[in-house]
């Protein structure tokens, strides 16, 4: 049974829709196209969540290409995992009615809404709801920052328990022409590690949910997918032979690869490269895929495309300054990558004083915990990424091109709150909804979901060198390069 | 006099500053000559020596002697004088560089900081005329408080016949798009919108708008007339479009720190009103141009956290707009690396014995600013008869950092 709430939300006119000029104006373009309609499905709608940040694009426009872009799109409903791990696990309306607890009444969302908008309901329940047994729902308790329940309103769209529901908007049928999926760790509801450091993200399961909404109905949308496909390689692959089979556009990728480069520079295409050197922060399921990805979308356009990665090792602690003494990659590459960086650490934190990390022996003294991915290419071209923590707070790449010259730049990932690096992401997400084609080679992610779970398990079998005849994979790359210019 | 053509050896600079501490622009320019810094992908370590040192004002945190520790051949010097002759009786550097911003100075009546930008010109100049030789010499930002002293220098620097290059590091740092204004455009409109208060970042925003339109068909032509609005002037003529809302649209569609309007969200365009409840003093200088553009330099404090530019130019189907980006030390980063692209133009100057732009676009920031304030303090528009002659052209040569 619908609420009042639902209802509107499912309704494609909703009187709050109305309200908001932007999507009026995408429904009722001058002779525009009809909207694409989105469903997002994510983990948590929390306050600089990237699901938040990327999807409200989606809602109120974006700066793209020198204007507050408003793309034609229509988000029609959405799912956020978090709320309903949340609600099943706490005790539900029957075990709290035999225990004689009462569940509290649902206090207000947070952030309190400032100017419901005008309707028949004026934004509130109506009289007759409170009586529902289901309402107010049990998944708006508990969660604290939780923005979905209040955008669902301003915009109009159905908050939905589960993933079909939110394919189908809630009836027969797949009544969305795109999906949104980004999956990332919840703060007050984690998602459980593994052994391997990698965070258990259900990506894959997001995607198997909405392949067999898609297989029932013989009806398939395109698919975007943030960041890795899967933290296991199988999986990935999986949802690419997946996507194949059912011709559907899947794309999947992190903002580093698309977002601005000071300077504004690519590996020339077909440009035989010898060795790559980035630098860069985080964890170990945490950045080093966007790391690794910006890093791949440069090497792609290398001489032969991309033929996959036979070997990588992943190294931690003192044996990353050991190798670097060893020249296991070149050091003038790494001064390269550094002199890209604006946030070297230690004495420019003292004084303001401009340096060389690495002649100057800063490096070891700066990092306490340094990795060091090693990749070894099947047509012998050899890339690391350096994880140096307490040395840099940005992301820089030097390539060596064969001839000597070096090509080296940052990815320019500006600040939060406004991250506008994903800015350069939602605008290629929605050509692919516009175009229905793929803007960036998914294979990229396959490749580096792979290289990076690869990594990780180098460093669970201590740091041993792992070969990686799974990894021979092989695509070509857009001759044209995909990062923000304009 | 002609200047000093014997620049076989390592240039001999004389640096000469107000105030040497963390972060102030004479640690990131003078650091940066003695310390190098990345440029052009690599760890670049500038072929110059600092051979000498003054410091105008010293005091708590002051970094010039740890700097003069690590480099030794850089003497202190108690005098600007010395600073050039380094102890001897004529001219012993081959470049001079003055970086007055920063210290702490009284203000003029119309509250502008008097720094001794031209103070430290007429004695340095002093020393050139009794050598009789002049060498390059680098100013940073604006030339002076006065309007008659900024001509004076410039004059000055004619006369003696020596590169004379100043200004802002906007006009040299990284663009986001790494785009140049078209080169004999014919632009009607133009804007610049940035953060600060009046009297100090407006001359940053008064720059960025000048090393763009210099470019026009015709190069810079002079300025008629200049019009300050503040506070509910500013808001109605935003709302009356005295300037192009879309200009000041494309503008803000270039910036990277936007301030949420509404803060459960973290990137949305504000309405106008919500702008007034986030910028509690905006500033436009509103300024026409000779051969009829029409020049808005506007700063939203509170809003943003960057400088950004948009014109209308002839043939293009939507504004020309970009980012001049300052990677500040403010959190964001930790090294003012926009004044990277401004010492490399100096060394290029100091190598090369000419300017990498030219000095007349600072004359003009500077009377800029300086008729600016005088307008808001008039609450009237302004005829300038003075920024009306300063005509120039530009370097058609791109001197914005893209490598």
């Amino acid at each position: 049974m619908f609420t009042r709430r639902r209802f509107m939300g499912y309704s494609a006119l909703g009187s709050s829709m109305l309200a908001y000029p932007p999507l009026v104006r995408s429904a009722f373009g001058q002779g525009a196209q009809s909207p694409v309609r989105l469903a997002v499905l994510g983990s948590t709608y929390s306050l600089g969540s990237d699901l938040q940040t990327i999807a409200d694009r989606f809602l109120v426009g974006f700066p793209f290409e020198g204007e507050w872009y408003k793309p034609n799109v229509q988000v029609v409903s959405l799912y956020v995992d978090e709320r309903i791990r949340r609600a099943s696990a706490a005790p539900n309306e029957f075990q709290l009615a035999i225990t004689g607890k009462t569940r509290l009444r649902a206090q207000p969302q947070t952030p309190p809404q400032k100017q419901p908008p005008p309707g028949p309901s004026g934004g509130r329940h109506a009289a007759d709801e409170r009586w529902e047994p289901m309402a107010p729902s049990s998944e708006d308790n508990g969660l604290s920052g939780d923005l979905s329940a209040a955008r669902a309103q301003q915009f109009g769209f159905r908050l939905c328990r589960n993933i079909p529901e939110a394919l189908r908007c809630g009836g027969d049928h797949i009544a969305v022409d795109a999906v949104l999926v980004i999956v990332e760790q919840c703060r007050e509801f984690p998602y459980p590690l593994n052994d391997k450091a990698q965070v258990l993200l259900p990506r894959y399961d997001f995607f198997h949910q909405c392949v067999q909404v898609f297989e029932t109905e013989k009806h398939s949308v395109p698919y975007f997918n943030h960041k890795q496909l899967s933290f296991g390689f199988n999986e990935a692959q999986e949802m690419l032979r997946t996507a194949e089979r059912l011709n559907f556009p899947l794309m999947s990728g992190s903002s580093m690869p698309v977002t601005w480069r000071l300077p504004d520079v690519d590996v020339p295409f077909g440009a035989k490269v010898e060795e790559a050197v980035m630098v860069g922060v985080g964890g170990l399921d945490d950045m080093n895929f966007d790391a690794l990805e910006a890093m791949q979308a440069m090497l792609e356009r290398r001489k032969g495309g991309e033929t996959g990665v036979k070997a990588v090792q992943m190294l931690q602690g003192d044996d990353v300054w050991t190798a670097m003494q060893e020249g296991r990659w070149s050091k003038d590459l790494l001064i390269s990558a550094l002199s890209r960086s604006d946030t070297p650490l230690g004495l420019t934190l003292l004084d303001g004083r401009n340096q060389e990390l690495v002649s100057s022996g800063a490096l070891p003294q700066l990092v306490k915990d340094p990795a060091a991915y090693c990749l070894e290419y099947v047509d012998g071209t050899k890339a690391t990424l350096l994880m140096l923590n307490g040395a840099i707070r940005d992301y820089n790449i030097a390539a060596r091109i064969a001839g000597g010259e070096t090509v080296s730049t940052q990815f320019f990932m500006p600040v939060a709150p406004n991250q506008g690096y994903s800015a350069c992401l939602a605008g290629k997400i929605d050509a692919m909804y516009q175009k229905r084609t793929a803007q960036t080679p998914v294979k990229r992610a396959l490749l580096t979901s792979g290289v990076l779970e690869a990594c990780l398990n180098s460093r669970h079998r201590l740091n041993q060198r792992i070969e990686t005849a799974h990894l021979a994979i092989h695509y070509a790359a857009p001759v044209e390069s995909q990062y923000q210019r304009i | 006099m002609a200047p000093d053509a014997q620049l076989s050896k390592k240039p001999r600079l004389a640096a000469v500053v107000t105030s040497y501490k963390k972060y102030l622009h004479p640690q990131h320019v003078v650091d940066r000559l003695l310390d190098g810094y990345g440029w052009d992908g690599t760890y670049h370590r500038p072929q110059m020596e600092v051979a000498s040192l003054y410091v105008d004002q010293r005091g708590d945190g002051d970094l010039f002697q740890e700097r003069a520790d690590r480099h030794p051949e850089m003497k202190i010097c108690p005098t600007i004088e010395e600073a050039l002759t380094l102890g001897s009786s004529k001219l012993a550097v081959d470049g001079v560089v003055v970086v007055a911003e920063h210290g702490v100075y009284p203000l003029s009546e119309n509250g502008i900081m008097m720094r001794p930008h031209y103070e430290f010109f007429e004695k340095i100049t002093n020393v050139y005329r009794s050598s009789g030789r002049a060498v390059p010499y680098f100013n940073d930002k604006e030339l002076s408080w006065r309007w008659d002293w900024s001509k004076k220098m410039v004059d000055v620097s004619h006369e003696l016949g020596f590169p004379f290059q100043s200004g802002s590091s906007l006009a040299v740092t990284w663009r986001i798009p790494s785009v140049e204004f078209p080169l004999g455009a014919t632009v009607k409109e133009a804007v610049s919108v940035g953060y600060g208060g009046m009297t100090s970042y407006d001359f940053h925003g008064l720059e960025t708008i000048q090393c763009m339109v210099e470019r026009r068909k015709g190069g810079e032509s002079g300025v008629e007339w200049i019009q300050t609005y503040t506070k509910e002037a500013f808001w109605n003529a935003y709302q009356n479009g005295v300037w192009s809302q879309a200009l000041v649209q494309a503008a803000l569609s270039r910036s990277s720190t936007l301030r949420p309007a509404d803060p459960t969200f973290t990137n949305i365009f504000p309405t106008i009103e919500q702008m007034k409840a986030i910028v509690p003093d905006p500033v436009a200088y509103q300024y026409k141009h000779r051969d009829g553009l029409l020049s808005t330099m506007i700063l939203m404090n509170g809003m943003v956290r960057d400088f950004t530019f948009a014109a209308n130019i002839d043939g293009h189907s939507k504004p020309f707009s970009t980012q001049m980006y300052l990677p500040m030390p403010d959190g964001r980063t930790t090294l003012a690396s926009f004044f990277s692209p401004l010492v490399n133009n100096a060394e290029q100057m100091f190598l090369t014995g000419k300017a990498t732009y030219p000095i007349e676009r600072n004359l003009l920031t500077s009377g800029l600013l300086i008729e600016g304030v005088e307008s808001y303090k008039q609450g009237k528009r302004l005829e300038t008869p003075n920024l009306a002659a300063v005509r120039y052209q530009p370097n058609p040569k791109s001197t914005f950092w893209r490598t």
